[in-house]
């Protein structure tokens, strides 16, 4: 390769397009690393805080797509305080300040702003892709920005963000010029929404293939969407409350008949009963639904409707389906390969719950299965074994027992062979979540057999320190592990330092670390940022005699090469 | 066999409300149960099931909504010309053919659903509006939404 000019080299590198392959170029050699950070386009940083804006530019100064994500993946269930921080204002700011042609922007759990949002539509001439998961911080203001200043807006995504409503009118400050839409999703809006200018745009957008209505859009509404917009390959219902005017509803189903295009369908944020039935002449279209905000729907209705749909890859659906209802899933989707079954019961002891029964049919039945996250009120050992045995291809295990500490509810055993049977099985598991009553030896076993593993969450598992010496020490690809509940303290945290260095992320929180102990890492390790978050008050910590041994609420640390965060809340304490 | 810090009394098989004693190693007061409970329900907190907060605002919102599990719903079935009616409980039926199948053995005669005529009786229903309808035309839980009562018609005669 080094008879080659640069060019021919950097047109090779073109196909190569995962960032770890990208960086694993860049390793090779000087003029190689050279080549790639020229000619890389698009950046992934997977901690927003493991860098800073100004090292990213100078090192990428070409990039056109950047991903980012803030907060660690536990504040997605309450576990951290909304100002702990990851703002991405200082990274649009820089951005618009060196001039870089940013097409793309991916924030994940990052505190955006509707002056970010502003900037952001202003800096950019080409800026054609936005995409929000699981952010806070801005309005619809913030959105107004977005669809007046991006001229060539492609995609306007928002999953699941925390945006606060102004009612506004920002679907009408689209231009009538815009034409280049192809995806909008606003499902997470609550307030009302413009439905003149929402049918307008959709009109004018020939280009849409993925649309997510929110909450606000009615039936009628729906209909007259589909009909101008029959090439829809992602849809996303809103309210779909059972119209008894019968003329919308034939409406409807006029429309939904002519979307052959159809794949993926998802919302149904409110919905009758037996609204579904519209919907059966595309399902055997159908590869993703989603259908785990639709609470009102019984079993029954889901089942008759998961019948149709014989080449679904991706199901994403709330628990009342019951055992019964993930046995017919086994026996029509042959084609499955993830599953998420979510709990629909939150206070417990309902009966229409899913069980291990239901979770050995799926695997039974489903070859092609990879990915699943189950919400389930028990399990056993011998279930688990069965299903590693029936679907050894595993990436992505994420088993939740509702209740914590649940032990297996036939031999009352810990779980702890079923979840070994898994580990040893599934070669390729890269995600795995426990849950249940777990001791030590579950993770002696992941230590031993999930060589690929890259992310465990654990919650009220293990007895001792020996349990998360056992992950730290045999899991060679752990890039973010986090804890809660569980009783691994110093020992464990400060066996080999050395190891968080090839990690994203640690999160321990409720588990027996001390203020000390995190103090001898912090000396120990300074290009660890160790964060202790304690929404008590943080100077108690000091001032109480016991000052070192005292326990530490939570703590999160991670890799960096800048050092100290400067924006850290109060309570928030960078040791 | 010593059992890791738990929150063991936070069982769902548990039958008194009391709230879960916290664990006894970490003063956890991000998870203090801040939420009086004025229903007999256990408390939910708001950390666990490991679930989103669209997720569990929305499953909030359904229990405040939702009817009980396994509802029943009684309506009044006449057979014409007889004064006293009887009650049943349409969700104990899986769709229409079980109905009939049950009322053709409560009134001791055969029942249809379809168009009057000369032979068989026929059934009928008033719905949400008070208008009498013709059962079977529309979806069985359609049905059970829209019913108010039933009511078997005898034979035409001429």
């Amino acid at each position: 390769m080094n008879y080659f000019p640069d060019e021919v080299v950097e047109h090779v590198f073109d196909f190569v397009t995962s960032h770890k392959d990208r960086n694993a170029i860049s390793l090779v050699c000087k003029s190689w690393y050279k080549i790639e950070r020229y000619s890389r386009q698009k950046v992934f940083i997977g901690n927003c805080y493991a860098t800073n804006p100004e090292r990213l530019l100078r090192r990428f100064p070409c990039l056109k797509s950047l991903t980012l994500k803030g907060k660690p993946h536990f504040a997605d269930f309450n576990l951290v305080p909304h100002e702990w921080g990851g703002f991405v204002q200082p990274w649009i700011e820089a951005l618009a300040r060196s001039r870089v042609g940013l097409e793309e922007l991916r924030l994940k759990r990052m505190v955006v702003t509707d002056e970010s949002l502003e900037l952001l539509s202003r800096s950019f001439v080409n800026f054609k892709s936005l995409v929000l998961v699981s952010c806070e911080g801005f309005t619809t203001d913030g959105l107004a920005s977005i669809a007046a200043n991006c001229r060539h807006l492609r995609d306007l995504d928002l999953q699941e963000n925390e945006i606060d409503d102004h009612r506004g009118q920002w679907l009408s400050c689209f231009p009538d010029t815009c034409t280049t839409l192809v995806t909008l999703n606003f499902a997470c809006l609550e307030g009302e929404t413009n439905l003149v200018a929402l049918e307008r745009l959709v009109a004018r957008s020939p280009n849409l293939k993925s649309l997510k209505l929110n909450r606000a859009v009615p039936l009628d509404a729906l209909a007259r969407l589909m009909s101008c917009a029959p090439q829809m390959v992602d849809l996303g219902v809103g309210s779909y409350e059972n119209d008894p005017d019968s003329e919308s509803y034939l409406k409807l189903q006029a429309a939904i008949k002519k979307c052959t295009s159809l794949r993926s369908l998802s919302g149904f944020l409110e919905a009758a009963p037996h609204c579904l039935s519209a919907f059966h002449p595309i399902c055997h279209n159908l590869t993703s639904l989603n259908l785990s905000y639709a609470a009102e729907i019984h079993g029954s209705h889901l089942i008759k409707l998961i019948q149709h749909c014989k080449k679904l890859q991706r199901l994403w659906i709330l628990d009342s389906i019951g055992d019964k209802g993930l046995e017919v899933v086994a026996s029509t989707c042959k084609e499955l390969q993830e599953l998420r079954v979510f709990p629909s019961d939150l206070v417990g002891g309902g009966n229409t719950a899913v069980t291990e029964e239901g979770l050995v049919a799926i695997s039974a039945g489903c070859p092609k299965l990879h990915s699943i996250l189950y919400f389930c009120q028990q399990m056993t050992n011998a279930a688990l074994v069965t299903v590693a045995k029936n679907c050894p291809n595993f990436i992505r295990f994420r088993l939740c027992i509702l209740e914590p500490n649940k032990p297996d509810h036939v031999t009352s055993q810990p779980l702890d062979e079923g979840f070994g049977a898994i580990v040893k099985a599934c070669k390729n598991l890269r995600r795995l979540s426990l849950s249940g009553l777990l001791t030590d030896q579950v993770f002696l076993y992941i230590g031993m057999y999930a060589n690929q593993l890259e992310m465990l969450s654990i919650a009220f598992a293990g007895d001792t320190d020996k349990g998360m010496l056992y992950v730290l020490n045999g899991c060679k690809k752990m890039k973010k592990l986090e804890i809660r509940d569980s009783p691994f303290g110093d020992t464990a945290l400060l066996a080999d330092v050395s190891k968080y260095e090839t990690m994203r992320s640690l999160w321990m929180s409720s588990c027996e670390v001390t203020l000390s102990g995190c103090k001898r890492l912090a000396e120990k390790a300074p290009w660890l940022n160790v964060e202790i978050i304690n929404e008590t008050d943080n100077n108690r910590m000091e001032e109480n005699g016991h000052e070192g041994r005292q326990k530490v609420d939570k703590l999160y640390l991670y890799r960096t090469v800048v050092g100290t965060r400067m924006d850290a809340p109060p309570f928030v304490w960078i040791l | 066999m010593e059992f890791s810090n738990s929150c063991s009394s936070f069982s769902s098989s548990s039958l008194d409300s009391t709230k879960p004693s916290p664990s006894e190693s970490s003063v956890n007061l991000s998870l203090s149960l801040t939420f009086p409970s004025t229903s007999p329900q256990r408390e939910a907190r708001q950390d666990w099931p490991p679930i989103k907060s669209r997720l569990r605002d929305t499953l909030k919102g359904r229990r405040l909504l939702r009817r009980r599990d396994d509802t029943s719903l009684f309506v009044k079935v006449y057979m014409e010309g007889v004064p006293i009616g009887r009650k049943l409980d349409l969700c104990a039926f899986s769709g229409y053919e079980s109905l009939l199948e049950n009322l053709s053995h409560m009134f001791d005669t055969p029942i249809i659903c379809g168009k009057r005529d000369r032979k068989h009786h026929v059934l009928t229903y008033e719905d949400k509006d008070g208008d009498w309808m013709m059962v079977g035309d529309i979806p069985w839980d359609m049905f059970l939404e829209t019913v108010r009562r039933l009511k078997i018609t005898r034979p035409e005669r001429y």
